[in-house]
């Protein structure tokens, strides 16, 4: 059976077959739709907290008042003590609360330090972040304005003064997605993971269900039977990849230009990188069919591995913080790499000489999961005393 | 087997025939058992080794003066960070951030330790890489930290070096400090809140798609049907005969998993622990009927299981684990609200992590239970449809 037929075999039945179909075509759909939807607020805003006054004067209601124009936070209560307060948090009305003490007007006006205190809820890391970043700034912002009346209180110079407060000023620059947007960070590497996910299942389908074509004559001679094996994997690989061209260029370029997502690289970087990753995932996906052998049960794990999967690609969680085995573990997933590599290129505008590794990695996975395929098909084509028949 | 043949018809009879199913199907007690065990494993030895840290930065250190060298030592000194390397330019140390060699660049400019004792206010600045989101907040937490320290060192000494007394010269550099405590997690382990999340997130999944491959089997034909309704000795008795089996199991589940983590990986139990098993009952139960519902509602079998993994799949996201609900569009609100994983998800963190008093815990629980009903009425209802639908047909 030539390569040809394998292609246009393999290629036919990603149609015919319903749950095929469903899940290569019609979930890239929902999923393109459904999946960034949690993300695309971008960022948290207005994270509600209460103010506790005690010194209700001028000053604290000032600083309130400034604690409120952030955009990161917004005062949804003014309450009378802490422990009321926390009964708020509890609720999950609040996520923190911002203690103004009482004599935090006189003590700002005789030079003293006057402290406030946020308490914070720290269960949510980001929200933990937005809260005490906010507070701390106009804490500051207002402090320094305090420090420079008082200094050119005593005389000194303007400018001085300025230079007092704030000798060495600390200037954090974001390069790429200088939001710190969610959803850019997030989307280009789920796009990755959800092609990936979708892309094996298919595989692993197709690979289980019924209707492969297979060779009616049996051959005996080792190398005829090797010649088909490699013919018929690189048939259906090349079947796989005509079906995912158009549903990888949508969710690699198409997708994160819907969505807004900033693009530093060109199209054909990014499709060059797509090849050996498509490819890698293809040839995992046969194997995949020849362990699991079931098509529900490919369905039923790829269906709880995504989320796992999701944790070891080393971008929701670093990379460096795993257990070196976890590591290695990562890197036999073709996402791992490809999620590194699609990212820089994508979006840090890196070249394919600056992913040499990942590319060439990809490309070693590919490599690797086609021979083993190529093998599992070579020994299924052992010849039979019964000879198979479609 | 023998068993069954003694016994009348009714709930024990598909109880113990589905028990032994799961013994007789490999591939069923590994979806259910040894595949969520596998992967919380798996999760906890990612998240095991704790947050990330001494993340390598590079310095471009154009002064080379005492002070550019204070202020790399005190940046190296965080946790966060470590200053492994050198560069000559920017653009060397860009291009070793876009290959992930380094995590950020810090720049002293020319003349740093001139200009600030001079008034003229120098900038030190700080590159880092926000798309890579975890890891560029860790790095620049470590300079944020460091850099106003070294200038607060600075500040102190201009005010002593005109006299003030240091005490003095502390307070006036910080008019209005702001003390911040961490209310729960106050070692802002977030390795706990994630282990606590994930959890419910996996077991979602598994419940839903796994019961309604299992319900799947035996609604798939009209015979299958009348099979498991007559062994039940009716519709509800065979449907909870068929259920429980699982409930067991997936509890057993939780309660090993739970067990580990807080057992071993020492996560903090602060609530009742009678209250987080009743949501967990609850929670598992609203997942089995929701995974029984799409079997009775879709057929083939592998349409139930494929709308189940769309629906449940992605639903960590919605259930504001990565990103906060509250920053949430509308739809993604909604969505997080009616999955039963949410309201688990808050039930989880109000008894572990938060300790939250029981007055104000009973909220996701009343709901947990709320769901039960409505999708035990909704699957009885589905039932009685079914049979009627039979009961047409063969008069």
């Amino acid at each position: 059976m030539t390569m040809l037929a394998v292609f246009r075999n393999e290629f036919g039945r990603v149609f015919a077959l319903r749950p095929v179909l469903s899940v290569m075509v019609v979930a890239a759909v929902i999923y393109a739709l459904f999946y960034p939807q949690p993300y695309l607020n971008e960022a948290l805003r207005k994270v509600p907290i209460a103010v506790v006054d005690q010194d209700r004067t001028q000053m604290s209601r000032d600083l309130a008042r400034l604690v409120d124009a952030t955009p990161d936070i917004a005062v949804a209560q003014v309450l009378p003590d802490v422990p009321t307060a926390e009964r708020q948090v509890y609720a999950r009305a609040i996520f923190g609360i911002l203690l103004i003490p009482q004599h935090f007007e006189r003590d700002l006006l005789h030079g003293r330090a006057s402290p406030i205190a946020l308490y914070a809820d720290a269960s949510y890391f980001l929200m933990y972040n937005r809260m005490s970043g906010a507070v701390s700034a106009v804490s500051r912002t207002v402090g320094t304005n305090v420090e420079i009346t008082r200094l050119i209180g005593l005389g000194v110079d303007p400018p001085v003064a300025a230079a007092a407060t704030d000798p060495m000023p600390f200037i954090p620059v974001p390069l790429f997605n200088p939001q710190g947007g969610y959803a850019t960070y997030i989307l280009p590497a789920a796009f990755v993971l959800l092609l990936q996910q979708m892309l094996l299942i298919g595989v692993g389908l197709l690979g289980t269900l019924p209707g492969e074509e297979v060779s009616r004559r049996t051959r005996h001679r080792l190398s005829d039977r090797l010649y088909e094996s490699i013919s018929t994997v690189a048939g259906k690989l090349l079947a796989y990849l005509a079906v995912e061209a158009p549903i990888v260029t949508v969710y690699l370029i198409g997708l994160p230009y819907l969505y807004g997502i900033p693009r530093l690289g060109s199209a054909a970087t990014i499709l060059a990188f797509a090849l050996p990753f498509a490819l890698a995932v293809a040839a995992l996906g046969l194997v995949v069919a020849a362990v699991l052998r079931n098509p529900l049960a490919v369905q039923l794990v790829f269906a709880a591995v995504g989320l796992p999967f999701f944790f070891l690609a080393g971008f929701a969680w670093p990379t460096e913080a795993m257990p070196l085995a976890v590591q290695w573990l990562a890197k036999l997933l073709p996402s791992t790499l490809a999620i590194d590599g699609l990212v820089d290129v994508a979006q840090l505008g890196a070249s394919l000489s600056d992913v040499r590794s990942e590319f060439l990695g990809l490309w070693l996975l590919a490599a690797a999961y086609a021979a083993i395929a190529v093998v599992v098909e070579f020994a299924r084509r052992r010849p039979a005393p019964i000879p198979v028949s479609v | 087997m023998q068993r069954r043949e003694h016994q009348p018809p009714g709930f024990s009879l598909v109880f113990w025939r589905e028990l032994a199913w799961l013994r007789r199907r490999p591939l069923l007690l590994a979806l259910t058992a040894v595949l969520p065990i596998g992967l919380m494993l798996l999760l906890t030895a990612i998240l095991s080794a704790g947050l990330a840290t001494q993340l390598p930065i590079a310095v471009l250190d154009l002064d080379g003066s005492e002070l550019s060298r204070a202020v790399i030592r005190a940046v190296d000194a965080t946790p966060d960070d470590a200053a492994v390397l050198h560069v000559a330019e920017l653009s060397e140390g860009r291009h070793l951030i876009v290959s992930r060699k380094i995590r950020g660049l810090l720049m002293l400019p020319r003349n740093l330790e001139r200009d600030v004792f001079a008034g003229r206010r120098p900038e030190v600045v700080f590159f880092y890489n926000t798309q890579t989101f975890t890891v560029g907040n860790l790095v620049l937490r470590g300079a944020n930290a460091a850099i106003p320290s070294v200038a607060a060192g600075i500040r102190i000494s201009l005010r002593t070096d005109e006299g003030i007394p240091v005490e003095e010269a502390k307070a006036e550099i910080t008019p209005i400090p702001v003390q911040t405590h961490a209310l729960f997690n106050s070692t802002l382990n977030y390795v706990h809140f994630l282990l606590t999340a994930l959890l419910p997130a996996v077991l979602q999944t598994v419940v839903v798609t796994t019961m309604a491959y299992a319900v799947g089997l035996d609604v798939e034909t009209r015979h299958r049907f009348a099979v498991l309704r007559r062994l039940g000795g009716g519709l509800l008795p065979a449907m909870f005969g068929k259920m429980l089996p699982y409930t067991i199991l997936f509890l057993s589940i939780l309660g090993i998993a739970d067990f580990v983590l807080f057992k071993y990986l020492e996560l903090p139990l602060r609530g009742e622990p009678e209250l987080l098993v009743l949501a967990g009952f609850l929670f598992v139960l609203s997942c089995q009927f929701i995974g029984a519902l799409l079997a009775m509602l879709l057929r083939p079998v592998a349409v139930a299981v494929s709308i189940a993994t769309v629906l449940t799949a992605p639903a960590f996201g919605f259930m504001g684990i990565g990103f906060p609900r509250l920053g949430m569009n509308e739809f993604a609100y909604g969505y997080g609200e009616i999955l039963p994983g949410t309201w688990y998800l808050m039930a989880r963190v109000d008894q572990t992590i938060r300790g939250a008093p029981i007055d104000l815990s009973w909220k996701p629980i009343l709901v947990l239970t709320g769901f039960v009903v409505v999708l035990i009425g909704l699957t009885a209802a589905r039932i009685l449809s079914m049979r009627r639908a039979a009961e047409e047909r063969t008069s």
